[in-house]
């Protein structure tokens, strides 16, 4: 099903969505970057702007996500879970995006199903904005992400101009219009016509970012990249853990106890592979003391058929995020095209 | 949820990014493109600078030590005690002194240092990492007048030619190490000068191996062949350099390497050069020597003064720096200037309405073994200085402890009194970066229990003892610093959209004095080994690492692995003595001798011995008070 | 839809001294006395919760066998395991699991078996001992072969004797170290290959214990003819969630915790590390 939304309808449409729960949308930070924020007011949303550079994925799997809460009764213990079903709606968020939690619902959703993260993506209506322009870093053409989705989505506006298309993917996409339905209008073959006109031109307007997986991934899942260049590699990598932390479907965790009034609360937290306590063992002993043991383990796992086969997908969504953010030079298409070439920085 | 945008509370490298919050307290950290440091980019503390107020061990209540135990007390019981306790012990002549912190702010730092000058009439007055870095700083000042040419970690990235007097960069500041490698990229020719092996050094262009201790020599040899080889800039020497001739008399018999004649054809023909110096924590005389002639070297080649060229010291922690420049101190005024500097004086005497003690005080260390009482800011001393656990016990034997901290770390567990202030996440204050970059702290959530501002605590004991102290905000405070010393006068007027709210800096035009490094401090007679303690800082024993589940770890483990500590060596040395990695050796020197387990490492040479920062307590006999010594070592 | 994360409360039913840094512990659900909501398989794991520490994983010890029971050997090594050994009767733990895939019980029926552990590596074999022994007739010959560096450091001294004393299992104990009232066999585990008479083609060999001891053990089945696909051990990994999603203890695309952490070392040689 496909509709019209007026550009006029956008403020109002917000304010039926902000009456029935947390809408998050970027916004213009306090210090000027573009952020995801929970919305107090429809004119804080920005639609022409470029994606913040920490991802929604915090609002299903916050950094520090607290799990289940520990009370001591006398001689007693009391566990219960901690529940955060609490509705949201993303809005205007990126095609790349839209797949990264689909990708992380995937991947909760493997048995055993892990309820904490999927009340919190059962409860959240996703409603992206799909990037006629897109931008600068991004190579989501290259992960079948973008830049126009044909599914992941609950709700997905096109920016014709004066209207906006509205395709709905789901159910809640549908439950949303519903908040405002005289804003919807039925719409007509020019405007997707328009709109396939808008995506065609899109993929054709990628800037320099290109990552081609393919032969890539073909080395890594046969044990063909040598050693010694992933020594190399490393020697560029600064174990930030930055690109695990603004990766859309980097997802790895720990799980400790925190202090809080007197009772303790278990937290999920966000960890990076390429930390080297990571696989630290409570006996000293470290399967991946070394570095570039690290950075094979998390490109096997981005990169691999073996994991492609298993997650139907590989484990990027080319929105050029660990290219802004890495501290060294390893980002995502770096490192690949280091792989097909065979060398690094020659 | 909110995003309370703020400065890295861990290396002094100044990034900033915001710290995410709801009602239950901190959740995670955000990078930011805007900030001028960060530019998006974090390192792995700064993702996880939310934890250690979360899931630290914290004050949350002032304490007073009754009976042997600490006990939960109202703050104006705690603060009346303390004002009672210390005046009766000044009364009685006894000597006191304070401890500010290179983790504390500048307004807690001017504070602590107001307290001690003005409230007590004293001049001691110190940091811990100031017996670190205090030589090496002086040994810049010394040649250019100012104890930190400001360049900028952007400057490092746009250099042709970066010297590097290697710790560990990677690990010590992780964002200069970015800067460096993005200038390596770009064709840049990084120079190390190194005695082992890091990921720094393994990018260089030409590793300049040293002796431990002995890095002067290569600094002096890299001096001569810019002489020999006629590479000084004769402009900038005429015109902005004292000493020249003698210079080069001292060090015409001086053997250069092709090595050194490479690196000083790439530093002096470098448009742009950067020299980049950790302290080397312990006899006063290397590192000041040392500091002074990489100066020195950075003036002869036209490199001090020129714009995007400089001498840059690697500082450890956040606000080393601003301690400096609020004169935390015993011989040092805001400013960082001398004591008995004229014009600080009088400045100081008309804003405080007190004359200043004139005697300089007592340094760090020696305060903690001789005083009576002792107010300690935001400090573990112990997992600081280099005497490392024997400061626990001078400690315990202070009449009087007062211990001002977020976090109960050892030394706020034997305090007599304990009093909670906020962490960085939970005040606002100022810290001022390796490169004098001023930038605010913001409250991202409100401290635990009864736990208040440092600021506020201070300005609260300042009160007790006549001294001026009535703020309404940490920025007021901030305007008084611009009172006290010249380098904060511009603050404020213009801010940043990131809180960055000017450069501290000072200069005075005077002309470079030129030094060389000097004759080796250090020879090792046959069949010994050369000790060192390797690096400057335990990061693991600091509480924002300590208390961090993500960043404690590998500390806690090393700690747990070696819990005698170790000392390395390579293969060769290992097999000379016929010990197994994990078995021990026994280690004299002229000032005792320990028994430690071995580690051994490849990338170090034959007759150096290396013993980590954080196992320094296990060969304090060895060491002394040193960082290099000389050893035999045997089978235990 | 289940809370993955969510402990069950059990108590400390009994505290057992095997060795002075190990011992045993018997559980028993509090909200669940029981215990028959747990299905467990010889081999799989749980996690084990700590309060106040945090949670670690730790073999299943006991047999499916005995329901009711539950029994897990730890040794000391770090803070949590030090806090568990200060625990004593009735003192409250937290349970998730059983996780892992467990040993393949049904496909070795009818097989002989040979288990071969050292030191700490007994208890993840013993849930299968037992639960052979309980079903003793379905099972062809048993042979255990257990060593440890001294007589102290052996685990399961009781039911070492029980075990020694049964006609229908061959056990042979060594120690690396002997101490004066030993009079059992000294040297390293392998050395009691040749004390036994093996049977490859018609057995399942199982091995753990310490690394170095796994690659003399695997060397010299695989020399004396066993396949590798013969030959079951078990990994261990540095874990958190135990459900194969933290990616702690991913090797490869395999997860100790989901594909493991039995092994048989076809498998093993498989692992992309």
């Amino acid at each position: 099903m496909v509709f019209t939304l007026p550009r006029e309808g956008t403020t109002k449409w917000l304010e039926k969505l902000l009456e029935a729960g947390e809408v998050i949308a970027p916004v213009r930070g306090p210090c000027g970057d573009v952020i995801f924020s929970a919305l107090r007011s429809p004119s804080q949303v920005l639609w022409d702007f470029e994606n913040p550079l920490h991802p929604p994925k915090q609002f299903v799997l916050p950094q520090t996500d607290p799990l289940v809460k520990i009370k001591l009764n006398g001689q007693r213990h009391e566990v219960e879970a901690i529940y955060d079903d609490a509705p949201r709606t993303l809005f205007n968020v990126r095609s790349c995006d839209v797949t990264g939690i689909a990708f992380l619902t995937r991947m909760h959703e493997a048995e055993p199903a892990d309820a904490s993260y999927l009340r919190r993506v059962h409860n959240l209506t996703i409603i992206s904005l799909a990037c006629t322009t897109p931008c600068p870093a991004g190579f989501c053409v290259c992960t079948d992400s973008g830049p126009f989705l044909g599914t992941g989505y609950d709700l997905q506006l096109t920016d014709l101009g004066g209207t906006f298309l509205v395709e709905v993917g789901s159910k809640k996409g549908e439950a949303a219009m519903a908040k405002a339905p005289d804003l919807f209008r039925r719409v007509s073959d020019d405007a997707v016509t328009q709109r396939k006109a808008l995506e065609a031109a899109a993929r054709t307007r990628f800037g320099p970012e290109t990552c081609h997986f393919g032969s890539a991934m073909r080395r890594i899942s046969t044990g063909r990249v040598p050693d010694a260049l992933w020594e190399k590699m490393a020697g560029w990598c600064l174990e930030c853990g930055g690109c695990n932390f603004v990766c859309p479907t980097c997802y790895c965790f720990s799980v400790k106890d925190l202090r809080q009034n007197g009772t303790w609360v278990r937290c999920r937290m966000w960890d990076s592979c390429q930390y080297a306590a990571f696989t630290l063992e409570a006996s000293g002993h470290n399967p991946r003391a070394q570095h570039k043991e690290r950075m094979k383990r998390r490109f096997f796992h981005k990169v691999s058929a073996q994991y492609y086969s298993r997650d139907a997908a590989v484990g990027c969504v080319g929105c050029g995020r660990c290219i802004k953010t890495c501290l060294g030079s390893t980002h995502m298409p770096a490192v690949v095209a280091a792989i097909r070439k065979g060398k690094w920085h020659e | 949820m909110k995003s309370v945008p703020t400065t890295c509370p861990f290396c002094a490298c100044g990034c900033g990014f915001y710290l995410l919050a709801n009602r239950d307290g901190l959740i995670g950290v955000a990078p930011s493109e805007t900030h001028p440091v960060s530019l998006g980019r974090l390192c792995a503390r700064g993702w996880s600078a939310h934890e250690a107020a979360l899931w630290g061990n914290r004050l949350t209540q002032p304490l007073v030590n009754r009976d042997g135990k600490l006990g939960s007390v109202s703050w104006v019981e705690a603060l009346d005690h303390v004002g009672v306790r210390v005046k009766a012990l000044l009364d009685a002549g006894k000597s006191i002194g304070v401890l500010g912190s290179a983790r504390a702010t500048n307004e807690e730092n001017y504070l602590a240092g107001k307290l001690a000058r003005v409230g007590f009439q004293t001049n001691n007055l110190d940091f811990s990492y100031h017996s670190i870095c205090g030589p090496l700083l002086a040994g810049i000042e010394e040649v250019c007048g100012e104890y930190t040419p400001s360049i900028s970690l952007n400057d490092i990235e746009s250099s042709q030619t970066i010297l590097l007097i290697e710790g560990d960069l990677a690990e010590t500041h992780p964002r200069a190490a970015s800067a460096v490698m993005a200038a390596v990229e770009k064709g840049a020719h990084l120079v190390t000068i190194a005695y082992t092996e890091t990921q720094l050094s393994r990018l260089a262009s030409l590793i300049l191996p040293a002796r431990p201790g002995n890095e002067g020599e290569v600094i002096d040899g890299l001096l001569a062949a810019v002489m020999q080889l006629g590479l000084e800039d004769r402009v900038a020497v005429e015109a902005h350099c004292e000493g020249y001739d003698a210079l080069r008399g001292n060090l015409e018999a001086v053997k250069i390497t092709a090595e050194m004649r490479q690196s000083a054809e790439w530093i002096a023909r470098a448009p742009r050069a950067t020299f980049l110096i950790p302290p080397v924590s312990g006899q006063d005389t290397p590192s000041r020597r040392e500091a002074g002639a990489l100066a020195t070297l950075a003036a002869v080649t036209g490199h001090l003064g020129r714009q995007g060229s400089g001498v840059l010291p690697l500082l450890a922690r956040n606000n080393v720096r601003g301690a400096c420049d609020m004169g935390i101190a015993p011989d040092r005024l805001p400013g960082y200037r001398l004591l008995d500097d004229q014009e600080s004086q009088q400045r100081l005497q008309s804003l405080w309405g007190r004359a200043l003690p004139m005697a300089p005080g007592l340094d760090a260390e020696s305060m903690l073994q001789s005083v009576s009482a002792l107010i300690v800011l935001a400090d573990d001393p112990a997992a600081v200085l280099p005497m490392g656990q024997r400061a626990m016990a001078a400690l315990g034997r202070i009449e009087f402890l007062v211990v001002l901290d977020a976090f109960l770390t050892p030394t706020a567990q034997i305090a007599h009194v304990a009093m909670p202030i906020s962490s960085y996440a939970e005040t606002e204050g100022t810290i001022t970066s390796i490169e004098g970059r001023v930038q605010k702290l913001h409250v991202a959530t409100d401290p635990p229990g009864e736990a208040c501002p440092g600021w506020q605590v201070l300005a609260e004991l300042c009160a007790r003892f006549d001294v001026e102290a009535t703020y309404s905000s940490a920025t007021d405070v901030l305007s008084e610093v611009g009172r006290a010393t010249t380098r904060y006068a511009r603050m404020g007027q213009s801010e940043d959209r990131w809180g960055g709210i000017g450069m501290a800096k000072d200069s005075n035009g005077r002309k470079f004095k030129l030094v060389a490094a000097g004759a080796p401090p250090l020879t090792c007679a046959e069949g010994q080994h050369v000790l060192v303690r390797d690096g400057d800082f335990d990061w693991g024993r600091d509480p924002l690492v300590a208390f961090s589940p993500t960043l404690g770890r590998d500390h806690q483990s090393q700690q747990k692995l070696f819990p005698k500590g170790c000392v390395e060596m390579c293969k060769q040395d290992a097999d000379g003595v016929g010990v197994h990695p994990g078995r021990p050796v026994r280690l004299t020197s002229i000032h005792g001798d320990a028994v430690v387990p071995i580690r051994v490492r490849t990338d170090l040479k034959p007759g150096v011995l290396l013993v980590p920062y954080a196992f320094r307590d296990h060969l304090a006999n060895v060491l002394g008070t040193n960082s290099v010594t000389a050893v035999k070592v045997e089978q235990a | 839809m289940n809370d993955v994360f969510l402990p069950d409360i059990a108590c400390l039913e009994k505290v057992r001294d095997e060795t002075p840094d190990t011992k045993t512990f018997t559980l028993r659900f509090r909200d669940h006395p029981n215990g028959n909501h747990f299905h467990f398989l010889p081999g799989q794991f749980l996690e084990l919760s700590v309060f106040g520490c945090g949670e670690a994983p730790f073999c299943i010890a006991s047999s499916p066998t005995r329901p009711g029971v539950l029994e897990t050997t730890v040794r000391r090594t770090g803070q949590l395991t030090d806090q568990l050994h200060k625990l004593g009767n009735g003192d409250e733990v937290g349970i998730r699991g059983p996780f892992g895939n467990g040993f393949d019980v049904q496909a070795a029926r009818g097989k002989d078996m040979l288990f071969v552990a050292g030191g700490i590596g007994l208890p993840p074999l013993r849930s299968l001992i037992w639960n052979i022994l309980d079903e003793r007739d379905c099972f062809g010959k048993v042979t255990i072969l257990y060593g440890a560096r001294t007589p102290h450091d052996l685990v399961y001294k009781d039911e070492l004797e029980v075990w020694g004393k049964r006609s229908d299992v061959e056990l042979l104990v060594t120690v690396d170290v002997a101490e004066p009232n030993w009079t059992g066999n000294v040297g390293v585990v392998p050395i009691l290959f040749s004390k036994v008479s093996l049977h490859p083609e018609s057995t399942l060999a199982y091995v753990c214990g310490p690394p170095i001891m796994i690659r003399f053990v695997v060397r010299d089945l695989l020399k004396r003819g066993f396949k590798e696909e013969t030959v079951i051990s078990t990994l261990e990994r540095m874990m958190q969630c135990g459900i194969g999603k933290c990616n702690h203890c991913a090797i490869g695309h395999r997860y100790i915790c989901r594909d493991g952490p039995v092994f048989n070392y076809r498998e093993i040689a498989e692992l992309v590390e």
